[in-house]
C-alpha cells in the first residue's frame, strides 16, 4: 500500500478507531491484525517469510532463555557439591549449546535474506568470471524479495542476540513476537527497534489524548510536505542530472548532486516524520532515526545522526562482537606485542569497522557501487580514528579553537561534502556512471552564461520555487530544534488560530505542489534498501 | 583498583574517575575507547569479556566496571 495515497490515510484512520474503541488489553491485537493486513496488501507470497522469520526467531529466544534458566537453576542446587572446574565446564556446555541454536538461526534468517537480496548479484559475478573461462552463467531466478525483509530481519536477530547475551527476556507469546517483526509502521523503512523499547511502548495500554493527536497531525502534515513537495520535486531534478551529467557543466552537476542530499534526507526523514506522527497519535513512541545529520562535524557523527537505529544496530550486533572477539583480540595483543601499543589499540576496532563498513554497504544495495560506498564511509571513519592524536596536536599548534564558530561551519561543510559526494557515487547507475558524475564536477570548471546552464535540469520555475522554499523551510526547522522541539515551540510562542494557519497553509502546499510530484515518484527511497 | 585506574587515566586522562559515574551515558568514552578499554582490562586481569558485559551499568564509572571484574574473577 502506498504511505502517499487516501486509502492509507483510510487505513491509518481506521487504526486509530479501531485502536481506541477496543479495550485496552487488546490494543496490541489492533495492531498486530492491521500490520500483518498492511503486510499482505503489499503482496501475499511476503508473508510466509515474514511469519518464517516470527517463528523461527520466537522458537529460538525461548529454548535460549529455557536453557540459560535450567542451567541457573542446576547450578544454584549444587552450590556446595560442585567443583569449580565442574562448575566452569557445566556453564560451558550450556554456553556452547545455546550458541549453536542462536548460530542456527541467525544464518538460517540470514540465509533467507541473501538469498532473496543478493543472489542477482551473485550470480551476475559468477557470470562475469565464466565469461573470462569462455563459459556463462544464467540468472532465470525470478522471485522478489519480501517487503522489509532488510529490516524485520536485522531487528529480529536484534532480540535474539540480546536474549543470547541475557540483555533482554524472550517472549512466551509467538503472536507478540510477530507484531514486534511485522510493526507496519516501521517494516519498509525502519526504525530498525531494540525489543526493551519497542515492547514497551507495543505492548502498554494507550488512551487518547488531545496533545498525542494534535502534535502527531502536526508531525504527519510536516512528514508530507517533507515527501512530497521537496523530495518528490528534487527526485524529478536528480534523475535528469543522473541520465544527462554527461552533458552538464560541472557546476550545474554538483548542483545536481546537492540535490540528491537534499531529495534523499527529505524523502527518508519525510517517511519517519509521518510514521512518527501515526504512532503518536496512538501514544506510541517509535525510536527517533533522525537528528539533523547535514550539521555532523565529522563522517563518524553523521552516522551516529543519520538512520540512527541501523547504525546502532550495526554497533551492538557487529561492531562490538567482532572487536571484542576471542581471535580479534589475540591479534590485537599480538599487534601491542610485535608493533606497539598505539597500533595493537586501534587494531581490532579497525578490523571490526572494516567489516561494518563493508556489511553496511552490501545491506544497502547489492551491487559493487554500495560496496565501495560502504568502504569509502570506513575509510573516513577509520582515517580520523587513527589521526584522531595528530589532528589533536596539529589544532593546538594552529590555535584552533574547537568551539570557534568559523571552525564548526568548516567542519560542517566539509563533512556535508564528503557525504554528498560518497552518496552519488551508488545511486548515479553503475559504479561507472557514479565515478563519471565525479569526474565532471571536479574536472569540467566551464562558468554557466545562462540560468539555463546552471540549472539544465528545471523546466518549472514555479517547482523551484517551491522546491527553494522547502529547503528553506527544512533549514530553518533544523537550527530551530537545536533548541528543542519545533512544535513545542510553536505551541508556546504562537496563538492557536495563527499555528492552525500555518498547518492550513502547508496542507495547501501539499496539495498545490505535492500531488502532483507525487505521481511516479510515490516509492521511498529506503523501501528499496 | 590502582591497575584499574592506570588502565582508565592512559585511555582519557582528563577524567576524574573517583567522582565520574557516567562514562557511558555521559559519552565521555566512545565505541572506539571501549574497545581499547576492554582489550587493556582483559590483559591486565586475564578474563575474557563478551558483549554481555557491555551495558552502561558495568562501564559508567571505575567502581562499576571494578565490581563486573571482580564478579567475573569470582565466577571462574
Amino acid at each position: 500500500m502506498s504511505i502517499l495515497s487516501v486509502g492509507f490515510l483510510l487505513f491509518a484512520l481506521g487504526l486509530c478507531l479501531a485502536y481506541f474503541l477496543v479495550p485496552k488489553r487488546f490494543q496490541w491485537w489492533v495492531l498486530l491484525a492491521f500490520s500483518l493486513a498492511f503486510y499482505a496488501l503489499g503482496g501475499l507470497l511476503s508473508l510466509p517469510w515474514l511469519l518464517l522469520t516470527a517463528c523461527t526467531v520466537w522458537a529460538a529466544a525461548r529454548w535460549i532463555q529455557r536453557s540459560a534458566e535450567a542451567e541457573k537453576a542446576f547450578l544454584a542446587a549444587r552450590r556446595e557439591s560442585l567443583s569449580k572446574e565442574e562448575r566452569a565446564a557445566r556453564k560451558a556446555r550450556g554456553k556452547r549449546a545455546r550458541r549453536r541454536v542462536l548460530t542456527l538461526c541467525v544464518l538460517l534468517n540470514i540465509g533467507v535474506l541473501c538469498a532473496f537480496k543478493y543472489v542477482h548479484f551473485l550470480l551476475a559475478q559468477a557470470d562475469a568470471v565464466a565469461r573470462l573461462f569462455g563459459g556463462e552463467v544464467h540468472d532465470s531466478i525470478r522471485w522478489l524479495a519480501p517487503l522489509g525483509i532488510s529490516f524485520y530481519t536485522f531487528q529480529t536477530i536484534g532480540y535474539l542476540c540480546d536474549v543470547y547475551w541475557g540483555k533482554a527476556k524472550a517472549e512466551e507469546n509467538p503472536l507478540k513476537v510477530l507484531l514486534f517483526t511485522s510493526f507496519f509502521p516501521q517494516i519498509t523503512q525502519g526504525p530498525i527497534s531494540a525489543w526493551g523499547g519497542l515492547s514497551a511502548e507495543l505492548f502498554a495500554p494507550h488512551s487518547p489524548s488531545y496533545e498525542n493527536f494534535s502534535l502527531g497531525v502536526q508531525r504527519l502534515i510536516w512528514g508530507f510536505f517533507k515527501k512530497m513537495v521537496v523530495a518528490n520535486l528534487l527526485a524529478v531534478y536528480v534523475q535528469r542530472t543522473f541520465a544527462d551529467y554527461g552533458g552538464y557543466l560541472g557546476v550545474a552537476a554538483f548542483l545536481g548532486a546537492l540535490c540528491y542530499a537534499g531529495q534523499i534526507y527529505a524523502d527518508f526523514s519525510g517517511y519517519m516524520d509521518i510514521m512518527c506522527g501515526l504512532c503518536q497519535i496512538l501514544g506510541i513512541r517509535l525510536t527517533e532515526n533522525f537528528e539533523r545529520p547535514y550539521f555532523s562535524k565529522s563522517v563518524a557523527e553523521y552516522w551516529r545522526r543519520w538512520h540512527i537505529s541501523l547504525g546502532a544496530w550495526f554497533k551492538n550486533y557487529v561492531y562490538y562482537p567482532l572487536a571484542m572477539a576471542r581471535w580479534n583480540q589475540k591479534l590485537g595483543k599480538l599487534a601491542r606485542q610485535r608493533l606497539g601499543k598505539t597500533f595493537g589499540n586501534y587494531l581490532p576496532a579497525t578490523v571490526a569497522l572494516v567489516l561494518v563498513w563493508l556489511t553496511t554497504g552490501l545491506w544497502h544495495g547489492a551491487s559493487w557501487g554500495y560496496i565501495v560506498w560502504g568502504g569509502l564511509n570506513g575509510l573516513f571513519i577509520i582515517f580520523s580514528m587513527w589521526m584522531e592524536r595528530p589532528y589533536t596536536r596539529w589544532k593546538k599548534a594552529l590555535r584552533i579553537r574547537e568551539d570557534a564558530w568559523l571552525w564548526r561551519a568548516f567542519q560542517v561543510g566539509r563533512t556535508f561534502l564528503l557525504i554528498t559526494f560518497i552518496k552519488v557515487l551508488p545511486e548515479v547507475g553503475g559504479l561507472r556512471d557514479g565515478l563519471g558524475l565525479w569526474k565532471r564536477i571536479l574536472t569540467e570548471h566551464s562558468l554557466p552564461r545562462s540560468l539555463g546552464e546552471l540549472l539544465p535540469f528545471v523546466d518549472k520555475y514555479r517547482d523551484l520555487a517551491a522546491v527553494l522554499f522547502g529547503v528553506g523551510l527544512m533549514l530553518a526547522v533544523s537550527l530551530l530544534q537545536r533548541r528543542g522541539s519545533v512544535r513545542a515551540l510553536l505551541g508556546r510562542k504562537l496563538p492557536y488560530a495563527l499555528r492552525v494557519l500555518l498547518y492550513v497553509a502547508l496542507f495547501f502546499c501539499i496539495l498545490y505542489f505535492g500531488v502532483p510530484a507525487a505521481v511516479g515518484q510515490g516509492g521511498f527511497l529506503y523501501a528499496e534498501f | 583498583m590502582d591497575e584499574l585506574l592506570e588502565i582508565l587515566n592512559d585511555i582519557n586522562p582528563d577524567v576524574d574517575y573517583e567522582t565520574e559515574d557516567r562514562l557511558i551515558d555521559g559519552k565521555v568514552y566512545d565505541s572506539f575507547s571501549i574497545i581499547t578499554l576492554i582489550s587493556a582490562i582483559s590483559d591486565a586481569f586475564d578474563i575474557e569479556l563478551g558483549p554481555e558485559h557491555l551495558i552502561p551499568e558495568n562501564f559508567n564509572s571505575a567502581a562499576a566496571m571494578w565490581n563486573m571484574i571482580q564478579s567475573i574473577l569470582e565466577d571462574e
